[in-house]
């Protein structure tokens, strides 16, 4: 991209952002929270894996909310199955 | 907005379910060019999210993939997915003229290589709607594993615009500056293939308005089965727990003249029992109970499945189940009339609760296309007995679920019936073969 282009880019994309200022806003918002919750994810599997209500007590949240997170992370490689432990199954860091 | 792309076909097929790409497939196999139209970003409709369908219990994308992946390579055929139909009008006999608006995907289908890159680094979670709701997707993402087109989309309500996508994309797909645009389609005949979606879950007072904990509908139940569900097993949604004893409410949004959908969805019966069936291959230990008003077992091949059912220790308690309520320990309570046994109203609690809700028509052609549609909102057939594709719209056929509920064998004979209806219009109306 030439210099000219790169410029002309950078004010559209200004303006793109003035334009969804609301929606941006929302999803910065978002992935604040989002980043702070997998942070103390992280942070109660990183001693020994976890069920969901045990990581759930950990980071003080709701149960269905934490399987909600801990199967996102096992759908992008963060996370992994590990063995089961009565009715439930542990859950660990892969990365 | 003006229209950017004409394009001239033999037929438009509205619907990429297996409904409409049975049709198309039929029609591009004797050389008729098609279009084949779908509102969502990929093809496959329902089938496609499927886990395994009775009665043979296939996997459901084993036979959807392959329909999917030919439509997708055939020279005749060409797809308009993410596209919303506008106005689908005949103007005289052998022109039928389709407006669409292609919504923009933010990324470039051209360039787009399916790499997932883009998604892998998006820093935004979004609940996904084809999971159930049960994880989560990025704002940008490409719909599920086996979607054809396997080009991602950016969901604009949802980005924050932080320019990682289109730094991680290595053809320069991502494009945030993307605007609909006008297509408009020309064709001698059309066939109406728009499915059916399933009444909603919040419907009724008595069943908790879909804000009980581990009360879930009939497709969100297929997604938990499928082998690239969300949890790749079966669990319980409120706490990951496994579940020992599970239950399907029939007829939970259908024959149920409170909720104005009078009619039998025909299906749930045998979908319940499938599930049922898989349930006790996942969970062998689990107790697994369906509670009917009476079993449909219509097709062929059925009544011996519902006897396999029974066989394998799936309890049928024949009730209409009045009140669903959150009991401890999140499970759920069902309150029923016993219409066996002892009778008299009962009370038991499950840890899953499953609610085989009704089929509805996915579209409403009011102000967009003249056909004409029943009581119930499907597309009306003009003769029922001896030509059911036919519609009142000279040209315009129907299949599949767009004209009444129906399972997939009914569905795929009755695309090719509409095929050969749309054929044998073209035929007429070229005066030979294509
Ligand atoms: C939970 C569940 C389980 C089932 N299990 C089985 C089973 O095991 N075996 C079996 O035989 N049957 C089963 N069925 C029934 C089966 O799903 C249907 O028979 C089949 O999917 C019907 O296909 P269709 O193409 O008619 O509709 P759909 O699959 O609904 O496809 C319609 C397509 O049209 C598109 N569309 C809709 N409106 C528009 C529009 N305005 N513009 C453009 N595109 C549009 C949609 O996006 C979709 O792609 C099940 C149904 C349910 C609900």
């Amino acid at each position: 991209m030439s210099e000219k282009e790169k410029k002309a880019n950078s004010s559209a994309m200004k303006v793109l952002r003035q334009e969804r200022s609301e929606t941006i806003a929302k999803a910065r918002a978002a992935v604040k929270e989002q980043s702070g919750v997998i942070k103390g994810i992280r942070e109660a599997l990183t001693p020994a894996p976890k069920t969901i209500p045990e990581i759930a007590e950990a980071v003080s949240m709701e149960t269905e909310q934490v399987l909600q997170y801990i199967s996102t992370l096992k759908r992008y490689g963060i996370v992994g199955e590990g063995a089961k432990d009565g009715d439930y199954f542990k859950y660990e860091l892969t990365c | 907005m003006k229209s950017k792309r004409d394009f001239q076909f033999d037929a438009i097929v509205i619907g990429g379910g297996i409904a409409g790409l049975q049709s198309a497939l039929d029609l591009g196999d004797q050389g008729y060019t098609v279009a084949v139209v779908d509102k969502d970003a990929t093809i496959g409709g329902k089938m496609i999210r499927l886990s395994k369908v009775f009665p043979t219990l296939d996997c459901a994308s084993c036979i959807t993939t392959p329909k999917m992946s030919s439509a997708a390579h055939h020279d005749n055929i060409t797809l308009f997915t993410y596209c919303t139909l506008d106005n689908l009008k005949r103007e005289s006999p052998d022109r039928v003229v389709a407006q669409l608006t292609q919504k923009p995907r933010y990324v470039d289908p051209d360039k787009c290589i399916g790499c997932r890159k883009c998604e892998y680094d998006c820093p935004v979670y979004v609940p996904d709607d084809e999971q159930g709701g049960f994880n989560m997707r990025k704002a940008i993402y490409i719909p599920f594993s086996n979607a054809i087109p396997q080009i991602a989309l950016l969901d604009a309500e949802n980005c924050a615009l932080c320019g990682k996508c289109a730094k991680v994309c290595p053809t320069d797909a991502v494009d945030y500056f993307m605007k609909p645009e006008a297509i408009t389609l020309t064709a001698s005949t059309a066939v109406l293939a728009t499915g059916f979606e399933l009444s909603p879950l919040d419907q009724k007072p008595q069943y908790g308005l879909g804000r009980l904990q581990n009360v879930v509908s009939s497709m969100q139940m297929e997604r938990l089965l499928a082998p690239h569900g969300p949890y790749n097993r079966v669990l319980r949604p409120s706490d990951g727990r496994e579940p020992d004893s599970i239950a399907y409410v029939q007829c939970a949004g259908s024959r149920d003249k409170s909720l104005g959908i009078p009619y039998c969805s025909r299906v749930c019966c045998m979908y319940a029992i499938k599930q049922a069936m898989l349930l006790s291959g996942a969970l062998p230990l689990a107790d697994i109970t369906i509670y009917y008003m009476d079993i449909r077992a219509f097709g062929k091949g059925y009544e011996q499945f519902y006897q396999n059912a029974k066989a394998m220790g799936i309890e049928f308690v024949k009730a209409k189940v009045a009140q669903i309520s959150q009991a401890d320990d999140q499970k759920v309570m069902l309150r029923y009339e016993d219409q066996e046994g002892s009778g008299g109203v009962m009370e038991r609690d499950h840890d899953l609760v499953i609610l085989s809700l009704g089929m509805v028509p996915q579209w409403n052609p009011e102000g967009i296309c003249s056909v004409g549609c029943g009581q119930d909102g499907f597309i009306k057939p003009a003769i029922p007995k001896i030509a059911p594709t036919v519609t009142d719209l000279e040209g315009v056929f129907t299949a599949g679920v767009a004209s009444g509920p129906k399972d997939i064998v009914d569905t795929i004979t009755e695309a090719g019936a509409a095929a050969m209806e749309a054929a044998n219009y073209l035929k007429a109306l070229n005066g030979s073969t294509a």
